[in-house]
């Protein structure tokens, strides 16, 4: 009894001086819609899982990794070889980065083709957009911090692309490289954006998408919307957050796994110097724009095969931020047309990634 | 309040007044940064190499040497004269290789081939490779930017 009292005034003394019960009371009030495509719903908080994964193991390796162009390669080797358990902590930092971005892309295609970014939620899109550009470079950062043949030729090609956008071009390549060419400062360059400068935006720009999510609820599917009935709900506390808990745990069991029995490799240190490695592979998110760089002829009309492939990357992706506003009316015909675009470029982007590895 | 000959009022002028220095403040800051962003990294004008170390390479063979933080590649061609590229694709930037069987420069990155004289043949390549001057001056091997003197 005097125990449930102390309790009750900790926790009016914390609200008197935070206001923190309103949050609970909303998260208490907050109900998830229950319908034949609730499953996506599971897909954001994965998210957030595998991100909570990669700040953890993160944090972890930063205790023994070095970011200078002597010691980056050997330190992850003793991380791999002599630290108690480091292997597992790194492939798990490996393997958690490519399963966060997996279900970046699940979270996003399920969001396109339901069109959950109609009105009001066009916000809440576009800072998603920026959301999945953030992790993309959290990926192409962390790509080069081992430090081995394969890493540096993948982060010369990739700090070059930018290199064919008009005006700022030749200036962002700079900035990414921290000079003319890919060195040792380049590599402490992508190190401080891949533990600090990354970080800060993405922790901001995720609040701000989360704020939004809470603010206009979940999004019902388009056929459900126009119906007058009411949709079934579930209490998002407990209920949701239960099944969630399982989502996560299968999750978590899947990602060790793989991690244990397909440990993150290590190829010897880089060489400034030396010619690129045979069969050299971006991480597979960027293949199907390896494809591309791969494929187009040097010269097309009177551009340069690779300054059209920025081009068409850099305008697709502007679209792509504008989708909502571009796709305003989302049950007539352009709608309609917009969904197929959704699913060729679905087929596009795994058929260029599946003709990469041919 | 506008003054009668005045062209905008006292609040428009304090405004930009304050504007102009807030700007200027903001520039101020800005300069240094950006300058601190972009390390002044150039490339060498020119690299001096020790004669001896080539002398003895046999035709249609390369060696390697720095240029700067990039390969360069001297080329021993059938004639046994020497050839001095710059050995990074035109491409997007992949140091290549040169393959002496089949007379080629290759990068592995998006298989681009280049003929043994550096120009693109096949492949993304959209420039031959570039070259750089070269001149024997008693022991040494100088090689030189394009356009130094």
């Amino acid at each position: 009894m005097k125990e449930k009292k102390v309790k009750k005034d900790i926790r009016s003394w914390l609200d008197e001086r935070s206001g923190l019960s309103v949050v609970f009371h909303f998260l208490r009030e907050k109900k998830i819609p229950q319908h034949k495509h609730s499953l996506w719903y599971y897909t954001g908080s994965a998210i957030l899982l595998f991100f909570g994964i990669q700040v953890i193991t993160g944090f972890m390796l930063v205790f023994y990794y070095n970011p200078t162009l002597e010691e980056a390669n050997s330190s992850v080797a003793r991380i791999m070889t002599e630290i108690p358990l480091g292997w597992i902590i790194r492939s798990v930092h490996s393997w958690s980065a490519s399963f966060m971005i997996a279900f970046v892309f699940i979270h996003l295609l399920s969001i396109w083709i339901t069109k959950a970014y109609r009105k009001p939620r066009e916000l809440t899109w576009m800072s998603g957009v920026f959301l999945l550009v953030l992790s993309l470079l959290f990926g192409f950062t962390g790509y080069l911090l081992p430090w081995d043949d394969l890493s540096l030729s993948a982060t010369k090609v990739g700090t070059d692309i930018p290199r064919s956008i008009p005006v700022v071009g030749a200036w962002v390549t700079q900035f990414l490289r921290g000079g003319e060419d890919v060195t040792g400062d380049t590599l402490t360059r992508f190190f401080g954006f891949h533990v600090c400068i990354l970080p800060i935006f993405l922790f901001a720009l995720l609040a701000v998408h989360v704020y939004l999510v809470q603010k206009q609820g979940m999004s019902l599917p388009l056929d459900l919307e126009s119906k007058e009935e009411k949709v079934n709900e579930l209490p998002f506390w407990p209920n949701f957050v239960y099944r969630e808990m399982i989502v996560w745990l299968v999750l978590i069991g899947v990602l060790f796994t793989v991690s244990i029995f397909f440990p993150a490799s290590l190829e010897k240190a880089a060489d400034l110097m030396a010619p690129a490695p045979e069969g050299i592979k971006p991480e597979w998110y960027f293949l199907f724009l390896f494809q591309m760089l791969k494929i187009f002829p040097s010269k097309i009309l009177f551009m340069n095969g690779d300054t059209l492939v920025v081009l068409l990357i850099l305008l697709g992706g502007i679209a792509f931020f504008f989708l909502p506003l571009i796709d305003n009316k989302p049950t007539e015909r352009k709608g309609k047309i917009i969904t197929v675009i959704a699913y060729l470029f679905i087929i596009y982007a795994v058929g260029m990634s599946v003709w990469s590895l041919l | 309040m506008k003054l009668r000959h005045s062209l905008f009022t006292r609040r428009q002028f304090l405004n930009g007044l304050l504007g102009g220095w807030l700007g200027a403040f903001a520039v101020s800051f800005l300069y240094p940064v950006l300058k601190f962003i972009f390390p002044p990294t150039r490339e060498p004008d020119e690299v001096i190499l020790p004669f001896a170390d080539f002398q003895d390479m046999e035709p249609n063979t390369v060696k390697n040497f720095a240029w700067g933080n990039k390969p360069g590649i001297l080329k021993r061609n059938n004639d046994g004269s020497y050839t001095a590229f710059v050995g990074v694709c035109t491409h997007l930037d992949c140091n290549v290789t040169y393959l002496p069987d089949q007379r080629k420069f290759y990068c592995a990155c998006h298989e681009g081939w280049y003929d043994e004289n550096g120009i693109h043949m096949a492949g993304p390549p959209p420039r031959p490779l570039r070259r750089l001057n070269l001149s024997i001056e008693g022991e040494n091997l100088i090689i030189k930017r394009e356009g130094v003197e």
